[in-house]
């Protein structure tokens, strides 16, 4: 190229860089007008809330009186001296676990069953779905009544003749009472989600495994549980995420007992923070929930590697 | 038709029916705690706690709704929850339309790390945060007060996500259009895009309002008299230093169920469709 | 010249200040008085926040009413927030926990020679914290025995006597219980004030708790073992527990249960029979009761701490007595008045003035220190598991230590 050429070609780049850059600057300056209100709002309403917290962990400060700064003894107490913390945490995490997979399992089939039918399949999805459209401490006073010592579910058992502890005050039973009420009110939104994915999976998929003799139980679990794996990850995370901070449905029907059967995290933050006051205490327990969550969270998506299948 | 098709036929219509029918008795076994909570609401209260306990009471005691009703302020109760769910509801869908054009459409540094940020304060358990919460309300004056209730609470992050997810699937030939005509962004925003996102921020909008009709903890802690309680909290409030009213707490149980059901059941449709495309979506 | 202006000018100045300062005198005041309580009971809190303003015209007071659940959840959270009413209710067995938040009062009875023992004395002390005086009790009473009347006659069983014992209380929880009834009904408090009644304590010398102790364990194990061996009485579930005692009481499924003066009028409004009183039963020694009680007390950051006071005598004066107890709402922490409870409200239950009379005779002070709130949550928690017997009194009795600071 001549001399002439190159600045001329180089000129022109610069032009463009120099408009692109010009572009960005104004895309960013838009952006930001786009962001702020949001991003006004998640400072002021969760990023500052979240580092006030943490520094809360580290005092002993309860509500009435000046706070003093404690280092990490509140997190050595939780982890050592706390009588209860490994009862809580384990209690926390069999929940989860156990709440899980009921639901997951619950909601596919329910959400596979929905989809077999040839008529009515609105209203099957509008009635498994009304439990999640009430306040849970509704729901949670309606099934305690259910379970309350000499209430239905003792007078149906008694007429059974069978004997099972009463559930609210027995420690194995206590536990499963609340893993029942929250699948109640859980299972409905998991059971439209996946029937919705399911409804998506294109029949000609299915239509021509048939033909090739693959059985119903082959077409589900070769085909339609692959292709909604997507949603099925979706789900859980979101499950796993809500199950960990259970607390509505504990305040209302145990209150965390009989004993500490049913103590949970966040029902340990509510009784530490609000019963006793120990702010700094309840916000130290509350960020070893956040941990917990992160890394169920990083695991799930570390499987997803693994389980999920994006068609591309 | 054959004979043995015939046969086939009359056995998978059979099997249709049964299929259907097992269901149905799995549905109603499922309603049974909306069944329980209506049989207790119309009992008297010294009923609820008889031995043996009856499915039916053996009065209808109908006029509990009305005197629940009036026993709390329970007019006063609906119209809290409802302005709080629609205000929230509202600058939830306008900060997260804004947000989640931007993360969609625009460039800007950093987009993806805040993005990440964003995605990572879904993990952030509420009632870690209700204490720093409060204290923040109070020192803006805002305890006992609508503001103090529906601020920190309407801008989640979730909107900006499921909006972002969705405005992505756009194709942007329509935008580009526009941009050559020389709307701003704004405008595109308005007059394109939201249009066509109807089925994801009718969503939004949706469980946005429930959630906060169903909100319970923290409407408990920043409203201080009874007369702005929300319906969860008002339900709390038959429990007093004396007594506990179960057949008005089943009462109100109910009415404060109707709105969720009577809208789950108008919108199942919306809901549905919705869900579906969030579906198609979800995940990536 | 000038300094005669300058001094007119400086005495119209004062004059005018001094108008100011007079009218400010009169000026209207608004207290804010915050209590528990629902809506029936709103129009009684303003009968007496009238008497005020009738008292003393340029002082209103409203109340403000929150959920009983949710009062002592809101009040600290009130207090660091500078939300507190003028006048706050306080409870005598929240007072060490809140103490802090009210104004000490023995200053301004000072000031105007006021004396506390026109109020029963047991609610005096309970009402105040280390020797001073932080409120003022609108109502009293002690833990006694809900029974059932018609039940007792129809079991051929006489009016428990005032001394009655634990074996004369467990022989009647076992005759009245056959088939879905009961002979009594559990309660979380009343592993508290039964055993005291009994003769046991849950402190030590220096006011802590001390829950292993031999007299403790073996006052709660009787009534465990009434539950868990016996059979006289339902187990209760730590959620339901505040409810379902009363309930099965007014549903005729348990003829005793464990309740305060408090929720005397409610109940017998909700009962189809005749109800009696009857104090604690007694163990081996003389009978003692603790009782409990509420009033309402001036907020340390109140800003017109004068006419709160003003307001205070008022709502805690013999008028606001009388009205309350005719109402049956509460048997005034004032002596004279009670007499109006006894003989209006709670006439049609029997046995109401003796047992009272005799519980208030042989009144023990209630020992409570600032972890009160967490022990009671604690029995509640726990107890269900030594009541449906899986686990023992003594063990669950130090599970519950072990969690106490």
């Amino acid at each position: 190229m001549t001399i002439a050429q190159e600045t001329a070609a180089s000129t022109a780049s610069a032009a463009t860089t120099r408009r692109r850059s010009r572009l960005d600057a104004r895309e960013g300056r838009t952006a930001l007008f786009f962001l702020l209100p949001s991003l006004i709002g998640v400072t002021l309403f969760l990023v500052v809330p979240i580092v006030a917290s943490l520094v809360l962990s580290f005092t002993n400060w309860k509500l009435l009186g000046k706070p003093q700064f404690l280092g990490f003894a509140n997190y050595v107490r939780l982890f050592t001296a706390d009588p209860q913390f490994w009862t809580i945490l384990r209690n926390t995490l069999f929940f989860t676990a156990e709440y899980l997979v009921l639901n997951l399992v619950i909601s596919v089939g329910l959400a596979v069953w929905i989809s077999s039918l040839k008529m009515g399949q609105r209203w099957f999805r509008v009635i498994f779905f009304l439990p999640t459209f009430t306040p849970t401490i509704a729901v949670a006073i309606v099934w305690m009544l259910i379970f309350a010592p000499d209430g239905l579910f003792d007078t149906m058992m008694r007429a059974l003749s069978w004997t099972v502890p009463g559930v609210l005050t027995d420690q194995t039973l206590a536990m499963q009472a609340v893993v029942v009420v929250s699948l109640w009110a859980g299972v409905g939104y998991n059971t439209v989600l996946f029937n919705a994915a399911l409804d998506m999976v294109p029949a000609s998929y299915l239509e021509a495994a048939r033909i090739d003799g693959a059985t119903a139980w082959d077409r589900f679990w070769r085909i339609r549980l692959p292709l909604i794996s997507p949603t099925l990850f979706f789900g859980t995370v979101m499950t796993a995420i809500t199950s960990l901070q259970v607390f509505d449905q504990i305040y209302v029907m145990t209150r965390g007992g009989p004993g500490s059967a049913t103590a949970t995290l966040g029902y340990a933050v509510y009784q530490k923070g609000f019963q006793a006051f120990q702010m700094g205490y309840a916000s130290s327990i509350a960020w070893v929930m956040f941990a917990l969550i992160m890394a169920l969270t990083a695991m799930q998506f570390w499987l997803q590697r693994k389980w999920v299948h994006y068609d591309n | 038709m054959t004979t043995r098709s015939k046969a086939a036929a009359r056995r998978a219509l059979v099997l249709d029916i049964l299929n259907h029918g097992a269901l149905a008795l799995v549905a109603l076994l499922f309603l049974f705690p909306f069944f329980w909570m209506v049989s207790n609401a119309v009992r008297s209260n010294a009923e609820v706690l008889a031995i043996p306990v009856r499915l039916l009471p053996s009065v209808f005691e109908w006029d509990n709704f009305a005197k629940a009703w009036t026993e709390q302020p329970f007019g006063r109760f609906f119209f809290n929850s409802f302005v709080i769910a629609t205000s929230v509801t509202a600058i939830t869908v306008v900060v997260s339309c804004l947000s989640g054009y931007a993360f969609a459409r625009l460039r800007f540094p950093g987009r993806d790390l805040l993005l990440m940020g964003y995605l990572g304060t879904l993990m952030v358990p509420g009632i870690m945060l209700i204490i720093p919460l409060y204290l923040i309300i109070n020192s803006l004056g805002m305890v006992n007060t609508f503001q103090g209730v529906i601020l920190p609470v309407a801008f989640g992050t979730f909107g900006s996500f499921l909006l972002r997810q969705f405005f992505l699937s756009i194709p942007n030939e329509l935008e580009e259009a526009a941009r050559v005509d020389g709307a701003s962004r704004l405008r595109i925003l308005v007059s394109i895009i939201v249009p066509l996102s109807m089925p994801a921020i009718g969503l939004l909008s949706l469980f946005t309002f429930i959630a906060q009709w169903n909100n319970f903890l923290w409407p408990l802690i920043v409203m201080t008299g009874a007369e702005n309680a929300t319906l969860p909290v008002g339900l709390t409030l038959f429990q007093t230093q004396q007594s506990t009213a179960w057949n008005y707490i089943m009462a109100g149980a109910t009415l404060s169920m109707l709105p969720g059901i009577i809208l789950a059941i108008l919108l199942q449709k919306l809901i549905y469709n919705s869900i579906a495309l969030n579906a198609g979506l979800g995940g990536r | 010249m000038r300094l005669s202006i300058v001094l007119a000018a400086a005495a119209m100045a004062g004059s005018s200040l001094f108008a100011i300062g007079a009218a400010h005198a009169q000026d209207q005041v608004n207290l804010t008085w915050q209590m528990w309580g629902d809506e029936k009971d709103t129009a009684l809190w303003q009968s007496l926040a009238d008497l005020v303003t009738a008292e003393y015209p340029n002082i209103k007071v409203t109340p403000q009413i929150s959920g009983w659940n949710d009062y002592w959840t809101r009040l600290p959270v009130l207090a660091s927030s500078g939300q507190i009413g003028d006048l706050v209710a306080m409870q005598s067995m929240r007072m060490p926990s809140f103490y802090s938040l009210l104004e000490p009062l023995d200053a301004h009875f000072a000031s105007d020679k006021f004396d506390t023992s026109v109020f029963e004395s047991s609610i005096i002390k309970g009402l105040s914290y280390d020797g001073t005086q932080y409120a003022l009790p609108y109502d009293v009473g002690p833990w006694i025995v809900f029974y059932n009347h018609d039940k007792f006659a129809e079991a051929g069983l006489a009016d428990p006597a005032m001394d009655w014992t634990f074996d004369d209380f467990k022989a009647a929880a076992e005759k009245l219980t056959s088939g879905d009834n009961y002979g009594y009904a559990v309660q979380a408090f009343d592993f508290i004030a039964a055993p005291v009644a009994l003769g046991a304590e849950y402190f030590n010398d220096s006011d802590q708790f001390d829950l292993t102790n031999a007299g403790y364990e073996g006052a709660v194990g009787k009534y465990v073992d009434l539950v868990a061996k016996d059979k006289a009485s339902p187990v209760f579930a730590s959620g339901t527990n505040a409810a379902t005692a009363s309930g099965r009481f007014a549903s005729g499924n348990a003829a005793m249960y464990i309740d305060g003066p408090w929720s005397l009028i409610s109940t017998k409004d909700a009962v189809n029979f005749k109800m009696g009183v009857a104090p604690l039963p007694r163990g081996e020694g003389a009978s003692r009761f603790i009782t409990a009680g509420s009033g309402w007390g001036i907020s340390a950051a109140s800003q017109h701490k004068d006419e709160a006071y003003k307001a205070l005598q008022v709502l805690t004066g013999p008028k606001a007595a009388q009205i309350l107890a005719s109402a049956g709402r509460a048997l005034p922490g004032r002596l004279a008045e009670q007499t109006y409870w006894y003989d209006v409200a709670a006439k049609d239950v029997s046995s109401t003035r003796e047992t009272l009379e005799y519980a208030f005779e042989h009144s023990t002070p209630f020992r409570i220190n600032e972890n009160w709130n967490e022990f009671e949550n604690l029995i509640t928690q726990y107890m269900p598991l030594a009541l449906t017997g899986e686990k023992t009194t003594d063990a669950t009795l130090s599970d519950i230590q072990s969690q106490l600071p």
